[in-house]
């Protein structure tokens, strides 16, 4: 490691901490070991441009950020949540078991962890506290919860910029997610029923079963969606970036023309905000694109992977170490800067030691997605206080029970990479081979 | 409101209309792609050209003249719990860091760009010095803007209080 990367990443360090933007930091801190290397500083233009313009798969991003906003305007989170209560609001705790179903069926259409929150977890949220029926710290701490699986089924957004990063198949890591992404549901499933019965959560009035299939019918255009985006995938109909087109525009008619319940004064709002939150993180994968640079010019990976082989370290120690870093991380950093920043750093050391990379990309997603509700800093659980209206302590005294089973469910899938790679290996995957 | 605020509001809102404009640009190109491929068999390759031109220019103009710093990616955790007045001198470093930055490097950044003009891209023959332009407006715009974040830290009112929710974040 030279002195100008040092330095370098030292004033990139300062700049974050003083608040500047991560994308804006890092193209600075670039810019200084540019200068300090004699090389032209032109090359962070070039690095940032070149790196945008060839590097296709990122339009699935705003195209997933964009039908994951027009979800949220049109009535489609209602009809689902009607659908989701006819079915599980009969049981004990039947409305937070209804928060975990709706968050599946969401999770297949969006991928967004954040959206996902903002969206149908705001309405759950309502629906969970009115006439006082569960705590809201309670329903908050659920709602944050289910919100991780959203970028754990696909879509997903994070697994897209794993995708970039890793140079690896978005189709067979979106695959990579459904099991675990199931796995987690089961697990909350299981601790809602478990906690109902000891703190007596309220049953629904059960709807009965004639009104099922009405009910259904309602809301079939959106439970269809996962399955749209799913054939569209591996029916080998289109690309994953294509199919975030589709997602979107799927939406858009299931709201405007099926339910009507979007208005263009609307849909300019969900645009824009779409818009804005794609610059935002697009800003960030700029930054990351020039600093790489530099990381790369410096051989950085490859010393950290050589010093770790020189260790004699096995994959399982190696995994377990990676999740004790990235869950460390996560409390105090935001998600994608881990994924574009850090993980491209791990990335060799875990193909040396033949983990395979998209068991390894579902686990680095897993962990991100747990640090958006680990405090103090969690995304999720900013979002939850602010939506619930209620105490960041009691919040995370909620969730602390989901967080630990979601922990584990993220042991099991490192230690049995065939949870991951099972369904993606139906599909004719073929894993590296040395995966624990 | 005075005028120059009332002007600067006005052209916020019309940066705004043009970066809405660029994400339905690409949304809109990719569905007549995928129709143009998938319906009609007749693979184009213009769309991809536009969405890819769309979506370099997204970023960096919504960088430049929409998204506000707030808003921003950012890490906060120190920022959000020191003093007004340590928050003060904190824009006022990174103001002064990124204008040293981003100045010194113009030169050989418009350099670059004027370079590019020898290159056309492959469908639309769009000189690259052109569609590459937005770099150099986005790096003077970044020197603008944190000339007037460290104007206003030294000199403006207290600013708002800092709130979480606001950061964009895609995941």
């Amino acid at each position: 490691m030279s002195l100008a990367f040092a330095l370098s990443l030292g004033l990139i360090t300062a700049l974050a901490f003083m608040g500047l933007p991560m994308g804006a930091s890092m193209i600075t801190g670039s810019i200084l070991y540019l200068l300090m290397r004699g090389q032209d500083m032109g090359i962070a233009a070039e690095q940032l441009l070149n790196g945008m313009y060839t590097n296709y798969i990122m339009l699935a991003v705003p195209l997933f950020i964009l039908a994951a906003e027009i979800m949220n305007s049109g009535s489609l989170s209602e009809r689902l949540l009607n659908w989701c209560n006819a079915v599980v609001g009969r049981f004990r705790g039947g409305l937070a078991q209804v928060n975990i179903l709706q968050s599946i069926v969401f999770a297949g259409m969006s991928g967004s962890a954040i959206a996902d929150a903002a969206g149908s977890g705001k309405m759950m949220q309502f629906m969970m506290t009115k006439d006082g029926k569960y705590p809201p710290s309670y329903a908050a701490a659920l709602t944050a919860a289910t919100a991780v699986i959203g970028p754990i089924v696909p879509p997903s957004i994070p697994m897209v910029l794993y995708a970039l990063v890793a140079d690896t198949s978005i189709g067979y890591l979106f695959l990579g997610g459904v099991v675990p992404g199931l796995l987690m549901a089961g697990v909350m499933m299981v601790q809602v029923a478990v906690t109902a019965r000891i703190r007596n959560f309220p049953v629904e009035d059960a709807v009965p079963l004639r009104q099922l299939p009405r009910k259904t019918w309602d809301a079939l255009p959106v439970l269809l969606m996962p399955a749209v985006l799913m054939f569209g995938i591996y029916g080998g109909v289109t690309t994953p970036t294509e199919a975030a087109a589709v997602a979107a525009f799927y939406a858009l008619i299931v709201s405007v023309v099926i339910y009507r319940a979007v208005r263009l004064p609307d849909l300019y709002s969900s645009v824009l905000a779409s818009a804005k939150t794609t610059a935002s993180i697009g800003m960030l994968i700029a930054g990351a694109l020039v600093f790489n640079y530099v990381v790369t010019i410096e051989n950085i990976p490859r010393t950290i992977s050589a010093t770790l082989l020189a260790w004699d370290l096995d994959p399982v120690m190696f995994l377990i170490a990676v999740n004790i870093l990235l869950l460390l991380l996560g409390c105090i950093l935001e998600g994608t800067t881990i994924l574009l920043v850090i993980v491209p750093v791990l990335i060799p050391t875990a193909q040396a030691l033949g983990i395979d990379m998209v068991h390894f990309g579902v686990v680095v997603v897993v962990n991100i997605m747990l640090g958006l509700i680990t405090p103090p800093y969690g995304l999720l659980l900013f979002i939850m206080t602010r939506i619930a209206n209620t105490p960041m302590r009691a919040l995370v005294a909620d969730v602390a029970p989901f967080l630990i089973g979601l922990m584990l469910a993220l042991l099991v899938f490192t230690f049995v990479p065939d949870t991951v790679l099972w369904l993606p290996k139906l599909f004719g995957y073929v894993p590296a081979s040395a995966s624990p | 409101m005075s005028l120059l605020l009332r002007i600067g509001v006005w052209l916020h809102a019309r940066a705004e209309n043009l970066l809405a404009a660029m994400l339905a640009t690409m949304f809109a190109v990719f569905i007549v792609q995928i129709v143009f491929r998938y319906l009609l068999n007749l693979p184009i390759g213009w769309t991809h050209e536009i969405s890819v031109i769309m979506w370099v220019w997204l970023v960096l103009f919504g960088t430049a003249f929409v998204v506000r710093d707030h808003e921003e990616i950012r890490f906060d955790l120190l920022y959000s719990t020191v003093s007004e007045r340590t928050r003060r001198i904190m824009v006022v470093i990174c103001a002064v860091t990124v204008v040293f930055f981003f100045a010194i490097s113009l030169p050989a950044v418009l350099d670059y760009i004027g370079f590019m003009k020898v290159e056309k891209t492959a469908y639309l023959k769009i000189r690259f010095d052109w569609l590459y332009s937005i770099y150099g407006l986005f790096a003077i715009a970044m020197i603008v803007r944190q000339l007037w974040l460290g104007y206003q830290a030294i000199w403006g009112k207290p600013g708002d209080a800092i709130d979480v929710t606001r950061i964009k974040s895609g995941i």
